[in-house]
């Protein structure tokens, strides 16, 4: 492997460094109280989703809402339309983006959310007071209120999955979580987030294309710094300077099925 | 049925005092009624979502808080500036503000996913919250309320004859005024203009994102506040007899009013022409609302016309703001325009919706109009508001512009001296 450094190395690094700097002023009291800001940790997790290869089935949408046991009403992600290469239809899949300097985290009144020290951007929903402060904020959508309790069986259970955190009650504000369950005991289990289905988000799991990639940024080996490292990707409204953690590499003809 | 048997009921008289008080309750029980729904079955019931999560509950609550701007913004001026002349107003200022704040407080409760959780913000700080920030100072600034009021409650006939000892107490807490009005305006001024900044400081919506929102917010509380407390002051006084109104004094405070209103119109036009300058996506579609789309009438019409430029002229011409009917109308007017700002930012940054597809910004708009349920229970946080004042003029005296506050003052007196008066 090249030891040079390239520009996206760089600005990865440079990005990280800046993250966590900021992220340790501006969480603040969460920092002090989570044991550290994001992109403190020695894992640092981030998806690439490969746009020539979504076709738009739904399937993360539903295992997302069974393995965290989503209100049917509610999607932690969910897939767009986003238009067309060469007459064949291009879809954007959207996760939360686990921004590394994220608005929610800024403005949330009772750092209900916070930043893992992995980066991950979490929801404390026994704090969450349910002001929707963090819904304006967001500028990715990526927030859902609970506005009717969910009470009852979850449509996509068992078919997409088995629920594997406790189902939010009515009146607080969620969101995806990278499935941080199934990374923290995928990690005590010994297996590779990313590399293993069972310590990887849900949506990656299910992907029958493998558009969804996950891994640790840290890792020079893992799935997504090979792939930030061989492709042009972007980043949902990057002029906002909200560092999102999700990477996405524009749709290609060529690669393209049908 | 025959009609021989009658029974001669007397004329039931009904005094408007009662049948007033009739009127709220029947609103307050309507309300009472919507709002255990809210409570019962959560915010489903309003018309809010994920698009538009902040409604008419929010305007409510910005207007409430807006509106009370007038009791630090008097006392400060009676108790720092030392305006003295001026402190029946004050006074009067301070127990709406009470009410004010107390609504807001009623509006959040009904607003927030989570009631039982509203102590949060004061045990789990988030000081880069701005929101954070502004539950602190409500907190903090309706204790400075509470105490300020406490000469107001010390006027109740009953608590006088039965405890007449605590009530001298609470009277004597006028004493520390000038130090309440120091903290008041310190709280007040942060969080009036934080309130702006909660919409100021997101990026993701370029409609709010914008240094003046701070300003504007606390520049039209000021006018707002001060114009509701005269309203309710020269409404009252005309009302009953109960309210004694010193309409000199009514007259130079309205005409602090409509200068305020031109610094606070100067501002407010020069903030929507520039953002008329080129294009900027999410920005530009928000002020289109606002001036051309389905907000246009609430702009022109209700927030400047009637609300700014219509009470500027009147206050500013001597016939007219001499004149207790003009001059009611014209404070009346700038009350609406306050509350119609508040609508009008609020809902013109939620309706535009920017997509965060890639490429050039797509935006979309999405509507909201409040449900049944929202209106009702706010209107019956009104008809509280509404409620408190008519009980506090009635057996509180908050507005007697005759009252003033015993000056204590020692005089050595030598014996066979007489005393000037």
């Amino acid at each position: 492997m090249s030891k040079r450094l390239n520009r996206r190395d760089f600005l990865k690094v440079t990005a990280l460094a800046a993250g966590a700097a900021t992220a340790t002023r501006i969480a603040g009291q969460a920092a002090a109280e989570e044991g550290a800001g994001a992109g403190r940790g020695p894992q640092q997790w981030a998806m690439v989703i490969d746009q020539s290869k979504c076709i738009d089935c739904g399937y993360c949408t539903l295992a997302c809402q069974a393995h965290n046991d989503i209100n049917p009403d509610i999607q932690w992600t969910r897939v767009d339309p986003a238009g067309q290469v060469d007459g064949k239809d291009v879809y954007l899949p959207r996760p939360c983006m686990h921004c590394t300097k994220a608005p929610c985290v800024d403005v949330c009144p009772v750092n209900a959310s916070y930043y893992r020290a992995d980066g991950i951007v979490m929801m404390d929903y026994d704090r969450c007071i349910g002001c929707r402060y963090c819904e304006v904020a967001c500028p990715y959508q990526a927030r859902s209120f609970n506005w009717k309790a969910f009470d009852g069986p979850n449509p996509a259970v068992p078919d997409w999955g088995q629920p594997e955190v406790p189902r939010r009650p009515r009146g607080v504000v969620e969101k995806c979580s990278f499935c941080y369950q199934r990374i923290d005991r995928g990690l005590v289990s010994g297996l590779q987030p990313g590399m293993d289905a069972d310590a990887s988000p849900a949506c990656v799991a299910v992907c029958p294309t493998g558009a969804r990639i996950f891994g640790d940024l840290n890792d020079p080996a893992s799935n997504v710094s090979k792939a930030l490292k061989s492709h042009v990707t972007y980043r949902l409204r990057e002029s906002l300077g909200t560092e999102p953690r999700v990477y996405y590499i524009p749709a290609d003809a060529q690669a393209m099925e049908g | 049925m025959s009609s021989k048997l009658r029974i001669r009921l007397p004329a039931p008289r009904i005094s408007p005092w009662f049948a007033w008080l009739a009127v709220l309750g029947m609103v307050l029980l309507a309300a009472l009624y919507a709002g255990a729904q809210v409570f019962m079955n959560g915010l489903w019931v309003t018309n809010l979502t994920d698009l538009v999560p902040w409604g008419f509950w929010i305007t409510l609550d910005l207007s409430s808080i807006a509106l009370s701007a007038g009791a630090f913004t008097l006392c400060a001026a009676v108790y720092l500036i030392g305006l003295k002349r001026y402190q029946p107003v004050a006074r009067t200022a301070t127990f709406v503000g009470l009410i004010g704040y107390t609504m807001a407080m009623l509006a959040l409760l009904l607003d927030i996913g989570r009631p039982d959780r509203f102590w949060h913000a004061l045990v789990y700080w988030n000081s880069h919250s701005l929101l954070w920030e502004v539950t602190m100072c409500v907190m903090l600034y309706l204790t400075v309320l509470v105490f300020e009021s406490l000469p107001i409650f010390a006027n109740f006939g009953w608590l006088r004859q039965r405890l007449p000892r605590l009530a001298n107490a609470m009277s004597k807490t006028h004493h520390y005024a000038p130090y309440l009005a120091i903290a008041g305006l310190a709280f007040s001024m942060l969080h009036q203009s934080s309130l702006g900044a909660v919409y100021g400081v997101i990026k993701a919506r370029p409609f709010w994102y914008k240094p003046e929102m701070a300003v504007l917010f606390m520049a039209s509380a000021i006018v707002g506040g001060i114009s509701l407390t005269l309203f309710v002051s020269m409404v009252a006084a005309r009302l009953t007899p109960k309210a004694k109104i010193n309409d000199a004094l009514m007259e130079r405070v309205a005409y602090f009013v409509a200068w305020a209103l031109v610094g606070y119109l100067y501002f407010r036009a020069w903030d929507v022409l520039a953002q008329h300058y080129t294009y900027e996506p999410g920005r530009t579609e928000g002020l289109e609302l606002l001036t051309s789309g389905p907000l246009s009438f609430n702009f022109w019409v209700l927030e400047i016309l009637l609300g700014a430029i219509v009470p500027m002229v009147l206050l500013l011409t001597p016939y007219t703001r001499k004149h207790p009917f003009w001059r009611t109308v014209a404070l009346g007017l700038v009350v609406v325009g306050v509350i119609t700002y508040r609508w009008d930012t609020n809902l013109s940054g939620l309706l535009v919706v920017i997509s965060y597809l890639p490429g050039p910004a797509a935006i979309k708009y999405t509507s909201y109009v409040p449900s049944l349920i929202e209106v009702i229970s706010g209107i019956g946080i009104i008809a509280y508001g509404l409620l408190a004042f008519s009980l506090g003029v009635r057996y509180l005296r908050v507005v007697d512009h005759r009252l003033t506050v015993e000056e204590t003052k020692t005089v050595e007196v030598k014996s066979g001296q007489t005393i000037p008066a």
